[in-house]
């Protein structure tokens, strides 16, 4: 009876704090870690290609994943990355419900501040990417969030931008491109930070225009020229947001007062005087169908799953583009099965990639906000504030000037430094049946880099670690400061830099 | 919804017209092959030894040898402060024969050097039968008058909103004005314009909590409010504590395995790791806490004078460092709109002796820097009723180094009489600030710029006009 009364009485003051506390990230921090899988254990023999592929197409294995798909086989496990069902980790689904940016519509948030809104939109994204089980899902709405890239601080971005990830980037992730292309070319977000918003007849505004042809679709060699942005902006004018009393702000507007209605030419096509809103879509649809946009299409997606986009599968994947109107799951389903997807040179981790694989690798008990977010500022990459439209870079060199600002975080994640991010050691190292020192370190060998210690190319690793594997003391079931330097130690080496 | 200010529509030119680049392959890459590395260790630890505050810590370094001639020939450092709100050029550099000046500073102005009139020390200090320096910035007088310091007057910006957000985004990223172009920043651009093989992590900083938006866009510049920033944070926490050892020497142990675990690869990731390890080591050795300077030169003790004592540290310990960004905000702010003759006097006293400690500081090593001291705007000409000065267009510019051409005020000098002015009565713009940054940057920073036409990347849509401001 007391026991009850008091669990109760628990209950509510965590529900109490949580709800002071702008929903109840609290309660669900505490009643919903990440689940542990039963088994953690690497497979036998060599795990190297099955590693590879997870690391490949998604932001990095759980624990037990290696296993599960190991046990399932490659081709099982694309075709289930390939096609994201509905339902989703429990621990996701309640993480997002606090976040009230992806609940509201843009104007319904113009009361809150901006800051608090462009910390909820990262909070969801971070979230996402950690806990979502449609991880390949997730790394393209990486990919279409940086080739369309918004800067949420940018105007009124950070309020559009919400809308934008929900029913422009995520909804069309694994869709079809040209579909991908309409959602942004008609999202406030866009519409907002690449100036359409003010574009008008008489002098129109070519920002966009430009853009959308050079990054969004046909590339700056793709076949277009000056006379053209002129005329797709032409085209474009009176596309803009909706701010008028008693209409639905914040919403796509089409503004036939400030459409220039004339006769305009596109890459060679005529497009007839009094079209009006159709005039843009038309654009969209010589775009979208254009083998300019295929090839840098299909380009930027080698660059980004192979790191090369001189690869023969450049071609392959354009061709395929043309023939199924930009499907991107046919796309990416050849590329995936093909023995160059394993074979390529290693790429480099962008912060995102590292700092969620870091958690997912230890699978850490994450809220996402502030703490967390300032540590990816530090490594260079805060979501949603790249200012210029091309979205962060995707070379190696600029990237390498942020290792120390990796070191930090590794350390401050293993030894549960990070405000609202827990990482528990023992328990990973029960579920790995770890007692001893050396046992410890093959576990967390296993657990971040997901091979076995014996393999070879782990050798000299594992000798210079050797030092601190040795100190260990045996199991207490408690955290240990070794262990958890040893962890950060791993984090921070070179070889879990690439993927 | 707040208004529209941080706009930045970003064509993204510098970005996105770059030839796509291969990335790196760490398999197989010898882009990145020790004996450069070793080298640049080499000058970076001969270097190191001959600095004085550490000379007797640096004794094993002292050996290694120092290759004459084979110090790569890099132009000047830049050091850029930005004085945030509104600097009032028209108080620092003084056009003391404007009559004009006079009448409309009654009760702020700064009496002409001859005048008797006036106290001595609300006198400007003459520069050039024209111009005077305010009385406050005493400590430069003497860097004007040995060629190190100049000024260049009536400059400022295309923005005519006078709102500090849009004439400081203007001048951050280089534009005429804020709503035009690209959001990088004009240094971010400068940086990945002038390739220098230089992977240091300090090649450009910014001594603030923030990334100011001239640097905006540059993944190779730091962000950070002191040198004791940059280091291997070991968290405290009470679990940590139960590890033996002290803090520091876990803090040595973990530095001495990452180099461990650097130090054989050839890949991008090793090479860099190694780099940031260096340059770990090489503040280490610099010890900025101890830092003391050279020739007697004492920093105020403010944001400023702390930022450009750290500046000169890591410029004497050679760490790579090319871009240091500075923002002057002072004891009071530069946003003088009300009693302006109770804040100006503090702020320029700030900026004055700072600037002349550093001078001081660096001595003969002035050679390879070129500091900039710029403001978003000036104010108005017309003293208000509540005894300061309101937003208005043109300021002045300073320049510091021996690079520069001292020891003069450069300036297209519009006038002050009412039909000279501009808009509500400001001192009109003249010269383009980007017109003195893109001479400093073409003839003192990156000569390159002078034949490879890469300048038109830094500042897009302008063709700069270089005004005088420094030597070839």
């Amino acid at each position: 009876m007391k026991l009850i009364r008091r669990d109760c009485l628990r209950l509510g003051a965590a529900a109490g704090a949580g709800t002071l506390l702008s929903g109840c990230s609290r309660v669900i921090h505490r009643y919903t870690p990440p689940t542990l899988a039963k088994s953690i254990a690497l497979p036998a023999g060599v795990t190297e290609p099955t590693v590879r592929l997870i690391n490949r197409l998604s932001f990095g294995p759980i624990p037990g994943e290696v296993e599960r798909v190991a046990s399932m086989g490659a081709a099982h496990y694309i075709e289930e990355q390939l096609n994201p069902d509905e339902t989703e980790e429990l621990s996701l689904t309640l993480r997002l419900r606090g976040i009230d940016a992806f609940h509201e519509d843009a104007i319904d948030m113009r009361d809150v501040r901006e800051k608090e809104v462009l910390r909820q939109l990262q909070q969801a994204g971070l979230l996402h990417a950690v806990y979502s089980r449609h991880q390949l899902r997730e790394r393209l709405v990486d990919f279409w969030g940086n080739h369309f890239n918004i800067y949420a601080r940018k105007g009124n971005g950070v309020y559009f931008k919400p809308n934008d990830e929900m029913n422009v980037i995520r909804k069309h992730a694994l869709g079809t491109f040209p579909d991908l292309l309409r959602a942004s070319a008609h999202s406030p977000a866009m519409l907002g930070y690449l100036d359409n918003q003010v574009n008008q007849r008489g002098v129109a505004n070519e920002n966009y225009a430009r853009e959308l042809m050079e990054l969004h679709t046909l590339g700056v060699h793709g076949g277009y020229t000056q006379k053209d942005v002129q005329e797709v902006a032409r085209c474009l004018t009176g596309w803009t947001i909706e701010d008028r009393f008693l209409h639905r702000k914040g919403t796509f507007r089409f503004d036939e007062s400030h459409h220039d209605n004339g006769t305009k030419t596109v890459l060679g096509v005529t497009i007839p005087a009094g079209g009006g809103q159709q005039d843009g879509e038309k654009v969209l649809d010589i775009l979208a169908k254009h083998p300019s946009t295929a090839h840098f299409i299909a380009r930027k997606l080698c660059r980004y799953f192979l790191g090369n986009g001189d690869s023969p599968w450049t071609q392959k994947l354009a061709e395929i583009y043309l023939k199924t109107n930009g499907d991107i799951r046919s796309m990416l389903r050849p590329l995936f099965l093909s023995p160059e997807f394993l074979n390529a040179p290693p790429i480099m981790k962008r912060p995102l990639d590292f700092m969620v694989s870091a958690l997912r690798a230890l699978n850490a008990d994450t809220d996402a906000n502030t703490a967390l977010q300032e540590h990816l500022a530090h490594m260079g990459q805060p979501l949603y504030q790249w200012p210029m439209p091309d979205g962060y870079p995707d070379r190696t060199t600029a990237w390498t000037g942020s290792l120390l600002a990796r070191w930090n975080f590794a350390f401050a994640l293993t030894t549960g430094s990070i405000k609202g991010t827990t990482v528990d050691l023992p328990a990973l190292m029960k579920a790995a049946h770890a007692t001893t020192g050396i046992e410890y370190g093959d576990a967390l060998f296993a657990l971040i880099l997901g091979e076995h210690t014996e393999t070879a190319a782990l050798q000299p690793l594992r000798n210079k670690l050797h030092d601190h594997l040795a100190q260990i003391p045996p199991s207490n079931g408690k955290n240990n400061p070794i262990m958890a330097e040893v962890a950060a130690l791993l984090l921070s080496c070179p070889q879990f830099q690439w993927r | 919804m707040r208004p529209n200010w941080c706009g930045c529509d970003g064509h993204g030119n510098e970005a996105s017209r770059k030839p796509l680049e291969k990335p790196a392959r760490p398999a197989t890459t010898e882009a990145y092959a020790g004996a450069k590395f070793t080298r640049r260790q080499a000058l970076m630890g001969a270097a190191l030894a001959s600095v004085g505050w550490m000379a007797r810590s640096a004794t094993a370094l002292a050996d290694v040898a120092i290759m004459p001639g084979q110090q790569e020939t890099q132009g000047d450092v830049l050091v850029v402060v930005f004085m945030r709100g509104g600097a009032d050029g028209l108080s620092m550099v003084v056009p003391y024969a404007e009559d004009a000046y006079h009448r409309h500073r009654q009760t702020l102005g700064v009496a002409a050097p001859n005048d008797r009139r006036a106290r001595a020390n609300n006198r400007a200090l003459d520069l050039d039968g024209f111009f005077g320096l305010h009385p406050a910035l005493a400590p430069l007088r003497p860097l004007y008058g040995e060629g190190l310091l100049g000024f260049a007057h009536a400059v400022g910006s295309g923005d005519h909103t006078r709102s500090h957000f849009e004439a400081m985004s203007a001048m951050e990223r280089g534009l005429a004005t804020e709503s035009t172009g690209t959001g990088s920043g004009w240094l971010a651009r400068h940086l990945d314009n002038s390739p220098r093989n230089n992977a240091s992590p300090l090649r450009a900083v910014a001594f603030s909590n923030v990334m100011p938006d001239s640097l905006r866009g540059a993944t190779d510049a730091t962000a950070l409010n002191s040198l004791a920033d940059f280091r291997l944070s070991l968290p405290n926490t009470s679990e940590a504590t139960h590890i033996p050892g002290s803090r520091a020497n876990r803090v040595e142990a973990m530095h001495h395995t990452l180099t461990q675990l650097y130090e054989d690869g050839q890949d991008a990731v090793a090479h860099a790791g190694r780099e940031t390890l260096a340059v770990l080591d090489a503040l280490n050795k610099l010890d900025p806490t101890h830092y003391r300077p050279a020739n007697g030169a004492v920093y105020p003790n403010s944001e400023l004078g702390t930022g450009l004592r750290q500046v000169a540290c890591l410029l004497k310990g050679h760490v790579g460092l090319e871009i240091a960004c500075l923002d002057h905000r002072g004891p009071y702010l530069w946003d003088t709109h009300v009693a302006q003759n109770n804040i100006l006097p503090a702020q320029l006293e700030d900026i004055g002796k700072s600037l002349a400690a550093f001078a001081g500081d660096m001595g003969k090593d002035m050679k390879g820097v070129t500091v900039v001291v710029m403001t978003e705007f000036g104010r108005r000409l017309q003293e208000n009723t509540g005894l300061g000065t309101d937003h208005g267009r043109a300021s002045v510019m300073m320049l510091m180094g021996q690079g520069v051409i001292g020891g003069k005020v450069l300036a297209r000098w519009p006038g002050l009489e009412d039909h000279q002015l501009e808009g509500p009565g400001d001192l009109r713009v003249t010269m383009d600030y980007r017109d003195v940054l893109a001479e400093v940057l073409t003839r003192r920073v990156n000569t390159d710029y002078s034949h490879n036409g890469r300048l038109a990347a830094v500042f897009p849509n302008y063709q700069p006009h270089f005004p005088g401001v420094t030597k070839t």
